[in-house]
């Protein structure tokens, strides 16, 4: 009893910290400074780490209702609170990346004069991302889930005066609510079927229609860029640094496969929906580790990897394992927010350059910068022993030992051997090589506000696989037994994909270019997508709109139904009775004059 | 998975088993001293525990054992490393076993297979 009061105070307390530097400030009429939300959040982390602590040792979930909305008799929207394994791993995650990101942007947004506002607005986006994992209802969770898309959406056009940072705003959300719309349709399922919306109650033994799951995973593809609603995470790119590393690489992203993973009782009920996830996760993870390799701009080769680690999250929640896609998750949200960092500091040295053919020889210039972005990228690739082995690696285990689709293997494994090699070029082509940046740079490392935030994620993405996967019990039996080749899989098609690399990049220093490469092209043009849909849709739709709009009236009314139908109408008639004229008078009396013989004849007396 | 495919279109599909229809044939079938298998954890005690249901096997009393370890030797986790090992090594005999059923149940069923075709050619004649 007084474990579960602990728990539920502690993690009250966390959230009540986060939210004193909104309310404080307009009640006591003080400003917030660029360091008191940083300190802020540092304050919750800490704190977070009790409930934490607490939960593991005692393996105790608790479930806690604090108000109710009684929209019905029978219809009532607690505010439901779930303290399980799920939320009480991922607070502390988030709270430690966070504080990370916002100790890094106090020197990367220095610069900023409404640097404040910058930061209220990631603690908000903070809070409504913290809201999802601990809500227990499927109105909290939307709160959550709309709240993210939102400070999303104001983030990515932060620097309003560039009309591109508008656009790809405006194309995330547009994107996003997609997904939005049919997770509302789900929604709108369960409370009319199951008239609830509460996650426990939504578990039955019969197998669940595909069309609540089908509005899920429509959900899940637009908030997590999978294939299909993807184009919206490069073009988030043009927010600030800060910003893609908080939200499009470790928290928002996610919130859709944390979705899938709260409603898994009900998807792994329906064997259609797993494979959707499956083959989804599949296609998308290969479709972004394809684009990845011939982009040139930092933040996007990193994007791309992004959506390609989403849909390797996606595999595995068709494999029906979402203990093992939280804790990819966990691992991937250190090294990606790493990347990112380590991206931005590449950038703001080198005054704002983000092409990676514009640099090179950095580990000279930026040696700190670039071990840490090599131990991100070997993190990444799933390198043995470091965060991401500890999550890859079973999910590769996993999907060579089950019963399924091969078409799907396939394409998760040749996506790994992918992602080794467009990390690996981007190591080559930022690290190595000669200098290809102008001499005259900002280039430092020494201001302790952008290096201690990436040291203590390089020691996350060193441990943080190690101790999560130690402290938490699987829930399910991993695979014990398999050959020696499907256990190495994961490690092979790597290796592979770096010999790949190498291959290439020493192919580049001999070889003259070719002038025009379909599959380059292919690639580079992000499989012509983005001009096929951007263009397509709204011309068949704007031009049928106009057409309606402007000519059905004037068409309908004026003309078809008024005088030139009438006309018309005439016109077929005398035609029509014109043909039948031939003009032949004599034949015309001859068939009176028998017509009227034969009816006087016939006229009886 | 390679010999699942190989079977699968290199021949012997007929001869498969299917996993969720086992057994097929009665269980003690040229094996008369085999008894059931019986779990040595009760019901009372995984729904004590909190034993997840999909870890409700035959390994339980296992995990019990590791989980109350867990729980006392905390936070030094490392202490009960010997009975992970205890629980990973049951499962894996478990595997072992399961996958040593599937290969009876196709033998059997090639077995079965014979026979008739056996039959088949002595009605023909």
């Amino acid at each position: 009893m007084e474990t579960a009061l602990v728990l539920n105070s502690f993690m009250l307390l966390t959230l009540l910290i986060l939210f004193t530097p909104i309310i404080l400030p307009p009640l006591l009429n003080i400003q917030n400074t660029p360091q008191s939300i940083p300190k802020t959040i540092k304050t919750a982390f800490l704190i977070s780490l009790i409930p934490t602590i607490i939960f593991l040792h005692s393996e105790m979930e608790s479930i806690t209702t604090y108000w109710e909305w009684q929209l019905t008799q029978n219809f009532k929207i607690p505010i439901y609170l779930k303290m399980d394994l799920y939320s009480m791993t991922f607070f502390p995650i988030a709270l430690f990346v966070t504080w990370s990101i916002l100790e890094f942007s106090t020197w990367y947004m220095a610069w900023e004069p409404f640097i404040s506002k910058f930061f209220t607005f990631l603690l908000i986006f903070l809070i409504a991302m913290l809201t999802l994992p601990i809500a227990n209802n499927m109105f909290l969770l939307f709160i959550g889930w709309e709240g993210v898309g939102i400070m999303s959406f104001l983030l990515i056009g932060w620097w309003q005066g560039r009309a591109e940072a508008n656009t790809a705003a405006l194309q995330a959300m547009i994107y996003n609510r997609i997904g939005d719309i049919c997770l509302i349709l789900s929604m709108a399922w369960l409370a009319s079927t199951l008239n609830s919306w509460e996650i426990q109650q939504t578990i039955q033994p019969n197998q669940t229609p595909i069309l609540p799951l089908l509005g899920l995973i429509l959900a899940a593809t637009g908030k997590s860029a999978q294939f299909g609603l993807h184009p919206w995470l490069p073009g988030a790119m043009e927010g600030p640094t800060p910003v893609s590393a908080l939200l499009h690489s470790s928290t928002m992203v996610v919130a859709a496969i944390f979705l899938l993973i709260r409603t898994h009782p009900i998807l792994s009920s329906n064997k259609l929906a797993l494979t959707t996830c499956l083959c989804l996760g599949a296609l998308s993870t290969l479709f972004a580790a394809t684009c990845a390799f011939t982009q040139n701009d930092i933040k996007k080769i990193i994007a791309f990897s992004t959506s390609s680690q989403l849909g390797l999250m996606m595999v595995t929640i068709g494999l029906d394992l979402p203990q093992l896609a939280f804790l990819h998750i966990s691992t991937h949200a250190f090294f990606k927010a790493m990347l990112f960092l380590c991206s931005g500091l590449i950038i703001h040295g080198l005054n704002g350059e983000q092409d990676i053919r514009k640099m090179g020889c950095l580990q000279k210039t930026l040696p700190m910068t670039t071990s840490y972005l090599t131990i991100s990228n070997l993190a990444l690739m799933g390198t043995p022993f470091l965060a991401g082995f500890y999550s890859k690696d079973p999910i590769i285990e996993n999907l060579n030992t089950s019963y399924i689709n091969t078409w799907a293997l396939l394409l998760t494994l040749l996506a790994t051997s992918f992602t080794a090699t467009y990390s690996l070029r981007m190591t080559l082509l930022v690290q190595t090589g000669h200098t290809r940046s102008p001499t005259i740079t900002p280039i430092n490392e020494n201001t302790s506000s952008a290096i201690l935030p990436i040291i203590r994620l390089a020691f996350g993405s060193i441990m943080a696989g190690l101790l999560i996967s130690s402290l938490i019990l699987p829930t399910k039996t991993p695979p014990m037994t398999m050959p020696a080749i499907t256990k190495t899989a994961a490690i092979i098609v790597t290796i592979l994909g770096i010999i790949l690399a190498l291959e290439l990049s020493n192919m580049t220093h001999t070889l003259t270019p070719p002038k025009q490469n379909p599959l380059m092209n292919f690639s580079s043009s992000l499989s012509y997508f983005n001009p096929l849909t951007h263009r397509t849709n709204p011309t068949i739709l704007l031009h049928s709109g106009q057409k309606i709009a402007t000519h059905l009236t004037d068409m309908a009314w004026y003309k078809k139904m008024g005088p030139e139908g009438l006309a018309n109408l005439h016109l077929i008639m005398s035609k029509t009775l014109t043909t039948l004229h031939t003009g032949l008078i004599k034949s015309y009396l001859g068939s009176f004059t028998l017509t009227i013989l034969i009816m006087i004849l016939m006229t009886p007396k | 998975m390679g010999a699942h495919l190989a079977r699968r279109y290199g021949g012997g599909a007929d001869t498969e088993p299917d996993p969720l229809a086992m057994p097929t044939f009665p269980v003690d079938l040229g094996l008369p001293e085999r008894e059931p298998r019986t779990m040595v954890a009760t019901a009372q005690q995984l729904s004590d525990g909190r034993v997840p249901l999909a870890q409700r096997d035959f390994c339980a009393h296992h995990l019990l054992r590791l989980m109350r370890c867990r729980r006392d030797a905390f936070p030094s986790l490392w202490q009960c490393q010997h009975l992970r090992h205890q629980w990973d090594s049951c499962e894996h005999q478990d595997y072992v076993m399961r996958m040593k059923e599937f290969e009876r149940e196709r033998r059997l069923l090639q077995r079965q297979k014979r026979i008739r075709e056996r039959e088949a050619a002595v009605a023909a004649e």
